[in-house]
């Protein structure tokens, strides 16, 4: 049993030591900058979805400020904003 | 803190609703709103417009957006009764009047800023038509610059 568990996690851990390995190259990325700071959007309201639209990828999900560098407080904003909309079926819950 | 709020209201209709139904939709919004001593500051009919999803089997809805002022009370009611009503598929009570401050304080915030940076420079208060245009190309081309340039060493 406890064999067996050992065997387990040694795997994984090996998986994991690949996956770093082959991820050593610098990546040169753009720092991303907020749309609304740059903009200067004050107020991100509901019924604009041209707004929202960019920041709900295909599948209906609200896009992770990682991915789409939004600064903390206008994802707030934003996220009230979505889901709002989405009580008004102006933007959806969820598209398969 | 004055007791009057400014409210918005949008609901959806079934697109084959008549003009008279959604007058009278209007109507009863309105005696609500008159009887808590409110005000409708404005109507706007979006008209008909596809839904993300459906709703009671409709792809399609008719919405309409009311401004509101008047007391928190309204909107318990207001939800009540719109909730009961056959006709509305579903409506969103919003209120707006903080947001909106927070909205003007940042605005005017950003431009006492620009101002003041203006008059250290001893430039005048606005920035003038010629010089807004000016600094927009100047951006647009280092962006184009800088991107070719990564461009082109990746590729090698």
């Amino acid at each position: 049993m406890n064999e067996r568990e050992k065997d387990g996690k040694g795997g994984g851990r090996g998986a994991a030591g690949k996956g770093e390995k082959g991820a050593k190259r610098t990546f040169f990325r753009r720092r991303r900058l907020c749309k609304f700071c740059v903009e200067k959007i004050d107020s991100i309201s509901y019924k604009d979805v041209k707004v929202l639209s960019p920041f709900i990828p295909e599948r209906g999900k609200i896009q992770p400020r990682r991915i789409s560098g939004v600064c903390a407080t206008h994802q707030r904003a934003l996220q009230t904003a979505i889901k709002r909309a989405r009580q008004i079926a102006l933007v959806p819950y969820v598209t398969d | 803190m004055s007791a009057e709020r400014q409210y918005e209201l949008v609901y959806i209709t079934p697109p084959d609703t008549t003009e008279e139904a959604l007058a009278e939709l209007h109507q009863q919004v309105a005696s609500v709103v008159e009887r808590f001593k409110g005000r409708i500051d404005r109507t706007e009919p979006w008209g008909r417009r596809r839904l993300a999803y459906s709703i009671n089997n409709q792809r399609e809805g008719n919405y309409v957006l009311e401004v509101i002022f008047g007391p928190a009370a309204l909107t318990t009611e207001l939800d009540r009764r719109l909730r009961v009503l056959d006709v509305v598929m579903r409506h969103l009570i919003v209120r707006v009047d903080e947001d909106l401050a927070v909205a003007e304080r940042a605005k005017a915030r950003r431009k006492a800023a620009t101002v003041s940076r203006r008059v250290r420079r001893g430039l005048p208060p606005e920035p003038t038509e010629t010089e807004l245009h000016r600094r927009k190309d100047d951006d647009d081309d280092m962006d184009g610059g800088l991107e070719m340039g990564f461009r082109g060493g990746r590729e090698q």
